[in-house]
């Protein structure tokens, strides 16, 4: 018998594929699952008592203060034989573990409950989703603009490698991708409002009573400069990427063989090179997509864009631990998710990797 | 290429949509776009606590009384009050035919209804405080609300001015707490448009309003998260107003022809204090207190010579760019009235606080450029401490290490996070000089408050300041019902405190704010305090034509 028979071959592959995908998915909700215990002790071994962050107030009289405990539940232990945890208060092992903060925090996870905003006693998952919708907007389409221009400059680049156009293409991209994100978008504001740009917030007040259209405008007209910020420095780091990826390629033998055959440049490039030189893209664009949910927290913050960065800049302002909790959690599980559907994604793209 | 043609088609659709959008046609009512760093908290008037939302509220509700830039308060929707003699029953006469935005009457009961709902709502952060001494309330048949107090207080229109009059029919079905109020349904002179929460709140005049009618149509106050952006924004004229600025920029927009920029005592005032830990061994309070204060502390001689060594214009100047006043109580000078005018501050005189210390017997024994106590036994060495999200006090904290270096006092600095300074200030005493600051309210008894005695187990005292003749002071100014008389008590108590150094009082920060002469005029600006987004303003503000 020969044991490299087509036979075997088909066997062994699918087992693989199937053993690779479960230890994925299951290595993730094993992450998911231990970023949800640490993201609710991380908040409770903060310094200081979260009590205090909520009532804020030294002069706030003892009774309102304890009204507000109970509310927020930070009257019950935090889990069984701790009452809290800083300081550490040693209480009662003995309770219902259902009655404690960590339970009941699990148990409104599970219902889709993410607490309530210290700040603004406003429930935690109605503000994320609310700021998740604005983030995705903005940072959907720097993402795109930066994914496009990126990868044309840096197929440009490798292409005209060790010319001008690449010296000037590699400068540009260093420059843009070292940028501080703050400086670069104060820098734009100014330029902006001084052309007639909105500069704050996601579209003009009042807007919502006319068309359709006339509102998209507006939109557009307020997203054109934190977009342009964005698109700026994250158009660095693709640019960066796709010239040395393609250049290894470039360099490899069949590109070589594909020369002899007397291909012009442009079809070794469309044909041969481009496939191969996009797989470390894929990468970085599934992990920064993760991020995404994660807003861009100084661009935000520059041009008051009502998104998840935003919010999260807010509520580490303002001490609102909810608010950050959830926003950790869901970013969390976000970058878990991308990263699984980018190892998924590989599979196809190079099979070579599930037998790893 | 197809990455090409798909990022020109891109580029392309984007520049059609950014051109689709000129101005938005149209007859144009007249708009206040007014900027500022914050927004509300929360509409709930009993659960807010930023001054956002009170801006927002004062605008939007009415209360039985209204404050005024000078510090006095005016009747607004009562029209009369009548005293029993003994200054315990209060009876308002309430304005007939006020009526809600929604169409629907305003009463003698939806006031006591509301009064009731600030009384007996726990999870009401402040409005236990304003509602304490109010032992029943009561509405009669003529409109008329009685408030009967459980002791006679003098102060009765600064516990009304925030206790907004909510409507009954929209707040009895609602949960006292958790109610967003995004509706927001008052009887003021601006009625609430639409309120998105970190992006703008937009209000519309009140065209039935019983008062002054606005003379602007809208005012949209916009957030914007950075103050750089607030300044960019004014100077573009995306907007016509803003509430704040740093006051790096105040020289920029000066220049500015179509902008003037105005400064004065803020509507809340507010007070930055370098607080003395000088609580006393027999006052440390047993359950809480560690007491690790530096025993020099103490001594009146050493806080008298820092107060000497403490150069205030400079810390204005430098901290504040000259946006300041000296101050010398910690009643800020914005209380009007109850600010003791009258004190005169300890000169800047290092040459005079040297003396001080040598006379007192602090003497540099061991030549290092630091005194010791008179007994050798320590250097004068002091801990301060600051919260970290102060951006003026660790520029403080260098400047005070400066000058106190100069008489031989050195200060080991360190920012602390805001939860741990509360730890260590009190009632712990775990300290020994902290910058920090307060609010104030318009009355000045909880200001007063904080240096009693009794306060020193609370927490609420920081310094663990102990004065019989003071605490008996603040007994009688918390009784006494002549205005008057009562000020003469308030400005002595100042007098008491200044004399025994409890703290120093760097300054009291101004207000400082901007808006476009070009396109907005009638400001009130000839008042002892400035803030243009006050109903005080926007009531008579008017468009340049």
């Amino acid at each position: 018998m020969n044991s490299a028979s087509p036979v075997g071959l088909e066997r062994i592959v699918p087992l693989n594929r199937y053993r690779y995908l479960l230890n994925k998915v299951g290595w993730s909700v094993f992450t998911i699952l231990f970023v949800l215990v640490l993201n609710f002790f991380l908040f409770r071994v903060l310094p200081g008592d979260p009590a205090r962050a909520l009532t804020k107030d030294p002069r706030m009289k003892e009774a309102a203060r304890e009204a507000l405990r109970v509310r927020f539940g930070l009257d019950k232990p935090v889990i069984n034989c701790f009452d809290s945890l800083t300081p550490i208060k040693l209480g009662d092992c003995g309770v219902n573990p259902l009655e404690t903060q960590f339970f009941i925090y699990i148990k409104n996870l599970l219902q889709g409950e993410l607490g309530i905003s210290y700040k603004t006693n406003r429930a935690v998952s109605e503000i994320l989703v609310e700021r998740l919708w604005n983030t995705i907007l903005l940072i959907g389409a720097g993402q795109i603009l930066s994914i496009f221009v990126g990868i044309a400059l840096g197929v440009l680049a490798a292409w005209k490698a060790r010319t001008a156009i690449d010296y000037g293409a590699l400068f540009t991209g260093l420059v843009a991708w070292s940028l501080p994100t703050f400086w670069l978008g104060i820098i734009i504001l100014f330029w902006g409002s001084s052309h007639g740009f909105p500069i704050g917030g996601k579209a003009t007040p009042g807007i919502g009573a006319y068309p359709f259209l006339q509102q998209a405008g507006d939109i557009a007209r307020h997203m054109f400069l934190p977009t342009l910020a964005y698109t700026i420095v994250f158009m660095g780091e693709y640019l960066l990427v796709m010239r040395s990826s393609l250049l290894d390629v470039l360099a490899e033998d069949y590109i070589l063989t594909a020369k002899a055959k007397g291909l012009s440049a442009f079809q070794i490039l469309k044909d041969h090179a481009l496939k191969n030189a996009m797989l470390p893209i894929v990468t970085i664009i599934a992990i920064n997509l993760g991020f995404t949910v994660a807003g861009a927290i100084q661009i935000e913050a520059v041009f008051s864009w009502p998104g998840l960065g935003g919010a999260i800049f807010e509520a580490v302002e303002s001490r609102d631990y909810p608010v950050l909790q959830g926003a950790f959690l869901l970013i969390a599980v976000s970058v878990i998710l991308a990263n699984l559907i980018a190892d998924l994604t590989y599979t196809y793209l190079d099979p070579r990797v599930q037998s790893e | 290429m197809k990455f090409k043609t798909t990022f020109v088609v891109l580029l392309t659709v984007f520049a059609l949509a950014l051109s689709a959008c000129g101005a938005l046609g149209g007859s144009q009512p007249v708009v206040l776009r007014i900027g500022w760093a914050g927004s509300p908290d929360t509409l709930n008037p009993g659960a807010a606590v930023l001054s956002e939302s009170y801006t927002i509220f004062g605008l939007v509700y009415d209360a039985m009384y209204q404050l005024q830039l000078d510090g006095s308060f005016k009747l607004n929707l009562a029209e009369s009050v009548a005293v029993s003699d003994d200054g315990l029953v209060y009876t308002y006469k309430i304005r007939d035919g006020v009526k809600f935005h929604d169409g629907q009457p305003l009463t003698a009961e939806d006031v006591v209804f509301s009064y009731l709902l600030y009384q007996n709502t726990e999870g009401y952060p402040w409005m236990g405080d304003y509602t304490y001494y109010f032992d029943t309330i009561e509405a009669t048949e003529n409109n008329e609300v009685v408030i009967t107090l459980s002791e006679a207080i003098p102060n009765i229109d600064s516990q009304l001015v925030f206790l907004y009059v909510l409507p009954k029919h929209v707040w009895e079905n609602e949960d006292a707490v958790e109610f967003e109020n995004f509706a927001m349904i008052g009887s003021g002179p601006f009625r609430m448009v639409e309120y998105k929460p970190n992006e703008f709140v937009h209000l519309a005049k009140n065209n039935d309003y019983f008062g002054a009618v606005p003379k602007i149509d809208e005012a949209i106050f916009q957030t914007f998260e950075s103050q750089d952006a607030l300044v960019q924004a004014i100077k573009t004229g995306q907007v016509d107003m803003i509430t704040e600025m740093p006051n790096t920029a105040v020289a920029t927009l000066q220049q500015d022809a179509n902008i003037e920029v105005v400064t004065g005592a803020p509507f809340s005032p507010g007070v930055t204090d370098i607080i003395f830990n000088q609580v006393l061994p027999e006052n440390c309070p047993p359950d809480d207190g560690l007491c690790t204060g530096h025993p020099a502390l103490l001594d009146r001689n050493v806080r008298l010579a820092l107060a000497h060594a403490t150069d205030k214009q400079k810390i204005i100047d430098v901290v504040l760019l000259g946006f300041g006043t000296p101050g010398t109580a910690l009643l800020p000078d914005g209380l009007g009235i109850w600010y003791n005018s009258k004190i005169q501050d300890y000169a800047y005189d290092v040459a005079r606080a040297n003396q001080i210390l040598d006379d007192a017997g602090y003497k540099d024994v061991d030549g290092d450029g630091v005194r010791e106590l008179p007994d050798g036994s320590r250097s004068l060495t002091f801990r301060i401490n600051w919260p970290s999200d102060s951006i003026d006090s660790p520029r403080i904290a260098e400047l005070l290490s400066e000058m106190w270096g100069q008489i031989g006092v050195r200060l080991e600095a360190q920012a602390l996070d805001p939860d741990t300074l509360t730890a260590v200030c009190c009632p712990a005493f775990d300290f020994d000089v902290i910058i920090w600051g307060w609010a104030s309210d318009p009355d000045p008894n909880l200001l007063l408050s904080v240096m009693t005695t009794d306060e020193i187990p609370t927490g609420s005292s920081e310094t663990g300041y102990s004065n019989p003749a003071y605490d008996e002071l603040f007994r009688q100014q918390a009784s006494e019902l002549d205005l008057n008389k009562r000020r003469e008590i308030v400005w002595q108590m100042q007098q008491i405190a200044f004399d025994d150094v409890v703290y120093i009082i760097p300054f009291y920060a101004q207000n400082v704010q901007a808006y476009r002469k070009d396109r907005f005029k009638g400001f009130v600006l000839d008042q002892p305090k400035v803030e243009l987004s006050d109903i005080t303003s926007l009531a008579f503000v008017e468009p340049v034509r």
